[in-house]
This record gives C-alpha cells, structure tokens and sequence, in this order.
C-alpha cells in the first residue's frame, strides 16, 4: 500500500470556535506546539508574524483571525499545524487540535450556501464532511492561504521562479 | 534509462566545455579586435577552438553547428598556413563574433530541451565568400596549401610525414572509473592530438562503434602513440584541460620503439619495473578497473597514489613534469589553476548550512544554561574560543569559494559596447579597470543587467557621433571606461565616459514637465546631484527617438531597482562637454553580515553595523518636536531627524518614553539619521535570511535572520525606512 492510499481520505480535524475544521493530511506536515512568535509589522492581522522551525523560518497565520472570528488568549492547548502548499509552508494557529478522522468521498456534501449568513467562511470551506453525528466543514488550503492575498502569492511564487531561473 | 542519463551527463558536458571555449574566443576576439589583425597564438587558438566545437558537434550530431564552425575553422586554418595580409580584420572579428553569437543561441535551445534548428546556410554563405574574398586578395601567391578537408569521424590515421624534428610519444590515459562513455572522450583526445599529430594511432582501435572500447578504456587505459612536432609540456597542456582524466602518462621513445606499436608498450614496463616488487605484483595481477595506471617511473608519488581504492573521488592538480629533460625551453604561458566544477545548488546548500552552524554556534555559547553562578568554564571557554576560530575560518573559506572576478561580466560589455558602437557607427575605445575585483556570484547575477543598461547608455547617449565630437572640439577618441574597486566592504563600480555628459537644462524642463518638480522652488536651487537622479524615475527618457538600444524611458529605473534589492545604489556625476560618471556602489556579499542587536518591545531588530555611525544615549540630549510633529535631535550642534522604531512599526510595548531608549545614527546615502530604540544588545554575526514570500514586502525590511538564542529578528534596511 503506497503512502498516498494510506493518506487518502484522511483529515486532521481541529476546532475553532464552534465548529470542527478539517484539513486533508497530505497537506499537513508536522503539529508543532504553541511557540514565541516575531511580529512582522505592517501585515494583515491573520498573519501574526514569523516562527523558527528548526532553522526554518515560516510564517504563520491565526485561524480563528482569518474567519473573522474573536481572537482569543493563546494557552497550552494552542497547536501550530504546519502546513505545506504548492511549496508554500505556512503554520496555523488553532485553538485544540482534535483527532485524525477518516471520512469517505460519499460522506462529503457540497456546502448548503442559502441562509448561510457567515459567508466569509464559506469562502475557504468546500464541503462537509460526516462523521458520526458531527459534521466537520472541510477546508481548501488553498484558499486559505490565497484568497484576497491571490494576486499576491503568484506574485511571490513567480518571483521565487525567476530567482531560479 | 541509464541511457538517458548517460546522453544527458554528455550533452551537460558538451554545453558546458563549448559554452567556456565560447566565452574563451570571445574574449581573444575582443582583446584584439582593435589590433591590425589576430596574431599568431590567437589565430591558432581559434582555429583549435572551433576544431573542437566542430569535433564535439559532430559527435553530438548537431549538424548546422558542425558546418558553420567548419568553416570558420577554414578559415583560420587559411590565416594559419598562408598568412595572408591585408585581411578586413574588423569583419573578420564580425564574423567570428557572429558564429560564436550562432552557437551559443544553439547551445541555448539545446540547453533548453528544444532542438538546435537554426540554420547556418547563410551565414556560412558569408563566411565563405568572406573566405574567398581574402584568398582572390592573396592571388597567385597561395601555394599549395593542403585544403582543409572535413575528415570523417572514423579516420584516425594520418599519413606520416616525418620529419627530423618530429618527436615520438606513448601516451596512457587512465580514465576515472566513474566516467561515462569514456570512448567518447578518449575519441575527443585523439580528435585535439590530430592537429598537431604527424602521425596517430591508438589503442583500442575502434572507439566510435564499438561500445565496448569504453569498459576496456577503463580497464586497461587508454594508449596512443604519437609522432609530432611539440614537446611533452604541450602535449600535457593540449590532454589536461577538462577531460575526464585520472592521470596521464607521457613518455618520450625513439622512431624504433614507434615502429613496433604498442607491442613496445609492454616491453617498456618491463623494463622499468624492476624498481618496485608491489608494481610487479600489481602488473602480473592485472590491472583492476578503477586503480590507475602504475606509473613505470617510479617516483614516490606514484607509490602512494597506488593506494588510491576504487572509487576513490580524486581532484587531481596538474601533474608535475616527469623528470625527463627533453621538455623544448618554450617559457610555458601560465600556469592554469586547478578547477573542478560544483553544481551550485550544492554550493548554496554548504553555504545555508554554514549559516546553520554559525547559528547553532552561537546558541551553544549563549546558552542560558552556562549562565548559572558558580560554574567553572575555564575550558569549555577554551574550546568554545578554538570552535569560534574555526567555524570563523570556514566561513571564510566558503565565502572565498562564492567570490568570482568581475573579469567574466566586464568582457561581456565589451561586446556590447563593440556592438553597439558598430551599429550606431561610433568610434569607440574600451577600457577595464580592476577587472579582477571579487564578488559573491549572487550579487554578479543580479548587477549584470544593470551594468548593460549603464555601459548601452553610456555609448549611445553618452558618446556623441564623431562629427559632433569635432564640432565640439573633442580630439580624441570616444571611450568607456568600466571600473571595479573594493573599498570599505562595499564594491564600487563605475562606468565612465568621455562623452557629452547629461544635460541638466533639458532634465529639469522634463521634470517640470512631468511635475516632478515643486513649483515654488527654482530651478537653481536643486543640486546637480538631485536633477540627475530624476533620470532614474520610471518612464523619465529625455532622448528625442528612440533607438534600437535605448531611449525608451525603460532602464535606469531599472538598474536603480536592481540594485536596491541588493541593498546597492547609484550615484551619478555628470560636467557638462566632458562626460558623466555612473557609480555603482553594491555590497561584496549577501549571505551573512556583522549585525547591531537592539530591541523595541519585544522584538529584535538588526542594523548592518557598516551603516551606524555611532551611539548616542537619550539622557543628555533632548528630542526636538517641531510643529509638523516631526522631531529631531541636536547632537554637537548639528540636528538629526528621529525616527522611533517603536512608533513607525506600532509594536507593542515600546518605550514610549524616549528618556530610556538609545539613538543610533545611521548613514544612508548622504544624509544621518537617528533611529530611537529601546535597548542595545550586541553585536553579531547574522545569517541573513529572507522573510517568507507569503509575508508581503514591509518598507524599511530587507530580511530577517536567527539569533543566539533561537529567536528571529527582523533586519532593517536604512534606505528603505527614509523612503
């Protein structure tokens, strides 16, 4: 068995608010704990500044920020999820992480949009996931990372292409 | 699949030895080309060169750069053998520049993965005419000159026409064992010993089809015999560049032993063997692949490279001579170093981890835990102080690794201020000034495009045409000069011409124009220095028409913002009638730089010490708010303006008190600064990293970096905070 079967329809699950996120665990590479971070001034809010990994210095964002949600005081069980897309590394701070759970393509519903009043979420939420009695709004990392920022992250990776160039 | 990778370790190679062969001819053509023609060394090198583009072409089976080197190949051969006078030599350097431009444009699209499609017919129809035109001009005079046949690959042999001068060589070539299709460079050995070579064989025979030959050249090495007109160090010179060779063995012998073959191969290893019981060993048991040949000679060295296992990496320097005495008294040329070529990824990977290690470094000797009273630390300081003293040293020597001569990036604008002079029909001369100055291969990367624009700009605004030189009375001739130096840990470069210098009148009626200027303010009272730099904004093109090389407004705010990014900047000089200045001033490295720790807050921020010029603490001086809100501070009697760290970044918890903090004045372009911050830490040598490209660009950041105790600081670039 490949390691992508044994990844597929595996999501790291964490909770933000209300509500249970999940993020597909190909995309995840390490939980780290909560760390002293370095502002960068003159960024968007989300983005609370940059960490040391090991020698690698990344940048992070604040979940419950980027929903548009109340911050809230960072504690013991505040978790880092460092995550890799498109050889973008970016950590996430999330209030608790929950649980690694596996949900099948047949249990994932396209978001209800109508009545939904919090369309700021929704822009980064592509499905729902069933899992028991529980639903988990599953998220495209993506967006996450993009968003408003789009123009400015092809800006970065066009940039770093022609660096290599 | 391991086919795959052997045709492409080959034609990596193939780009890579014409690509410098290439530069090679350009710089020969262009250190001549204001000569009255080639003399005899250059002729012969480019007749060689293009002999082994021509041999490698075809081996590689690119056809049309095959052709076209051929004919230029002729064309230097007929120079060689007839010595003809009167040759157009500045079309010559035209021509040869012209099919240097050809194959690179090949290689490129080779290089590239696309396939060398170009089509020489044309160019080689010029050549060729050119060629006839020089012989036609020679008349009757040409002798019998042996036209220069284009052999077919497979003929090796070529008739002996020995001559009392003629000397006799065995050669063995041992070939790295991990060498790829070492008959093919075996078969390029044979292919640059066939100029010189009366006559030629070697063994094994046929090393182009059969594809054996290259696990028996490994094995068994590789032998030629050789009748020719050069000494050994020749010999050496033409073998030792660049091919896969482990060691090379030359020895002289008589027209006998030649007579036999390689029969007498064997004899004479005989012979000598009886020096060494091991060698005979060694011989009787056959030799292995991968061990080298066992020299005959027996020298101590070759004792000990015995011992070489298989598989062994070796970075072999020349060989020193064998001590025989029939070397010609020909004054070798120079002495060429030693190179081997580094994939630059991995240079860059040494270098990060360096940089790992400098931090790690730190962490160890800063750690909190030594701080615990009462600990004895005699030694631990001792070892810490030898660990510093290397890892410093490394340091360096990976720095020196990084450091590569402008030499490279001037030759290239010479051909362009050649071209560009041609074209627009100025008489040009070019001069370079500490070419050999050192800069870290990053920063040549990014300060050869504005040094194009800078030396374009110079000979086509700069230089008037001759007929407005006379007019203005100028007698002598237009030049460019580019110049390098290092001085106080900055490079300074500077291209200079002796042209018409900038106009100021028209500059600032542009800028009028263009709204650049304060309407209050007259003309007069902005400095020369301040008109100039307008011609670096955006779009700012005081030229009239605009040519094929510039005058579209597009460059200088190019160049300006080129070298920002490296933290360098342009400084322009300019009198009127005799010509302007561009200086360049760019910083020898990027990679790590001695750093001032300070904090506001929480946060650590890092200034290039080479740009504080001193501290000063708060207590004894008073800032000064003007009006406007903006302060300043009298320091000696002379005023600063202040800029709190603190407030322009909105970081939390700074001082708001400015009673507390320190003030570091910062020299930036040509105005001082104070930056108001909390505390000083320390100095120290910072590893400068980039901020993550997620994070957008913040004015006044260049980079942050990690410091001793795990922590980042963010490093503050002083041109960017005055913007």
């Amino acid at each position: 068995m490949s390691v992508q079967d044994t990844q597929q329809d595996k999501y790291v699950t964490f909770k933000s608010g209300n509500e249970y996120f999940g993020l597909k665990i190909q995309y995840v590479n390490e939980i780290i704990v909560f760390q002293e971070i370095t502002q960068i001034p003159e960024s968007e809010d989300y983005i609370k500044g940059l960490i040391n990994l090991r020698g690698k210095i990344i940048p992070v964002i604040d979940v419950r920020i980027r929903f548009r949600q109340e911050p809230i005081e960072y504690n013991d069980r505040t978790c880092i999820i460092v995550i890799n897309v498109k050889d973008t590394v970016v950590g996430l701070i999330v209030e608790k992480i929950a649980e690694v759970v596996e949900i099948k393509n047949e249990n994932i519903l396209s978001t209800p949009t109508v009545g939904n009043d919090e369309k700021c979420q929704n822009k980064y939420v592509y499905g729902v996931g069933k899992v028991g009695d529980g639903v988990k709004l599953l998220l495209d990392p993506e967006l996450l990372l993009k968003d408003d920022d789009l123009a400015m992250l092809e800006l970065a990776s066009k940039d770093t292409m022609e660096e290599g160039e | 699949m391991a086919e795959d990778f052997s045709i492409q370790g080959m034609l990596d190679m193939y780009l890579f030895e014409n690509g410098q062969l290439l530069e090679r001819l350009q710089e020969i053509v262009l250190e001549q080309k204001d000569e009255e023609c080639f003399d005899e060394d250059s002729i012969n090198e480019i007749f060689r060169t293009m002999h082994t583009i021509k041999g490698s072409s075809g081996v590689m089976m690119f056809d049309e750069i095959t052709k076209i080197s051929h004919k230029l190949e002729d064309v230097f051969f007929y120079l060689r053998e007839s010595k003809p006078d009167n040759v157009p030599h500045l079309e010559l350097v035209e021509h040869v520049l012209e099919v240097a431009d050809f194959i690179t444009a090949e290689m490129e699209k080779i290089q590239n993965g696309e396939s060398a499609d170009g089509d020489a017919t044309e160019k080689v129809a010029a050549i060729d005419k050119f060629l006839n035109a020089i012989k036609n001009g020679e008349g009757e005079k040409t002798k019998d000159i042996k036209e220069n046949v284009h052999e077919e690959p497979q003929q090796f042999y070529i008739a002996p026409m020995a001559t009392s001068a003629s000397r006799f060589y065995k050669i063995y070539l041992t070939f790295h064992p991990d060498v790829m299709l070492a008959n093919v460079h075996a078969y390029k050995i044979v292919y640059s010993l066939k100029e010189i070579a009366e006559d030629l064989l070697h063994y094994p025979e046929d090393i182009i089809s059969d594809e054996g030959s290259a696990d028996e050249i490994l094995e068994n090495g590789f032998k030629i015999l050789l009748q020719a007109q050069c000494s050994e160090e020749e010999l050496k010179g033409l073998i030792k560049e660049g091919y896969e060779l482990k060691k090379v063995d030359i020895y002289e012998c008589t027209a006998k032993e030649f007579q036999q073959g390689f029969d007498s191969f064997g004899t004479e290893i005989r012979i000598d063997l009886e020096s060494s019981v091991e060698e005979i060993q060694a011989k009787a048991e056959g030799i292995q692949p991968g061990e080298m040949y066992i020299a005959p000679a027996s020298q101590p060295a070759a004792q000990e490279k015995q011992k070489i296992a298989p598989g062994d990496f070796v970075i072999e320097s020349k060989e020193p001579g064998k001590g025989k005495k029939l070397a010609k008294d020909k004054p070798k040329k120079q002495e060429k170093a030693a190179f081997i070529s580094v994939d630059v990824h991995k240079m860059d990977m040494l270098m990060d981890l360096i940089g790992e290690l400098v931090i790690a470094e730190s962490v160890v000797l800063q750690n909190p835990d030594l701080k615990i009273p009462g600990l004895r630390l005699d030694n631990f300081n001792k070892a810490a102080g030898q660990m510093t003293k290397i890892s410093t040293d490394l340091q360096n020597v990976i720095m020196s690794m990084r450091m590569v001569p402008l030499t490279n990036t001037f030759q290239k604008m010479n051909r362009i201020v050649f071209d560009v002079s041609r074209k627009l029909g100025k008489d040009i001369e070019f001069e370079m000034v500490g070419e050999h100055t050192e800069v870290d291969k990053n920063i040549i990367e990014h300060i050869s495009d504005p040094l194009m624009h800078l030396v374009r700009n110079a000979v086509d605004h700069g230089i008037e045409t001759i007929e407005e030189r006379e007019k203005a009375g100028k007698t002598e001739k237009g030049k460019v000069t580019l110049s390098a130096k290092t001085e106080s840990g900055k490079v300074w470069i500077s291209v200079k011409d002796n042209g018409r210098g900038l106009n100021r009148e028209k500059i600032i009626a542009k800028a009028r124009k263009q709204g650049l200027l304060d309407y209050m303010k007259p003309d007069s009272e902005y400095a020369d220095k301040e008109v100039y730099q307008f011609i670096t904004l955006p779009g700012f093109s005081t030229n009239e028409k605009v040519t094929e090389y510039s005058g579209r407004g597009v460059g200088m705010d190019v160049v300006v913002s080129n070298l920002q990014s490296i933290g360098g900047s342009l400084e322009i000089e300019s009198t009127p009638g005799q010509g302007s200045v561009m200086n360049l001033k760019i910083p020898l490295t990027l990679a790590i730089i001695d750093g001032i720790v300070m904090e506001v807050g929480k946060s650590s921020f890092v200034i290039e010490t080479g740009m504080v010029k001193e501290f000063v603490g708060m207590r004894e001086n008073r800032l000064i708010k003007n009006p406007s809100g903006e302060e300043f501070v009298m320091i000696r009697g002379e005023g600063y303006p202040v800029l709190r760290i603190g407030e322009r970044y909105q970081i939390d918890g700074y001082q708001a008190d400015a009673e507390d903090g320190m003030l570091v004045l910062v020299e930036v372009e040509d105005q001082t600064i104070c930056l108001l911050v909390d505390r000083l830490i320390g100095k120290q040598e910072i590893v400068v990293k980039p901020i993550p490209d997620y994070i957008k660009k913040v004015k006044g950041l260049s980079g942050c970096t990690q410091l001793g105790d795990g922590s980042i600081a963010l490093i503050l670039d002083a041109v960017g905070l005055i913007e």
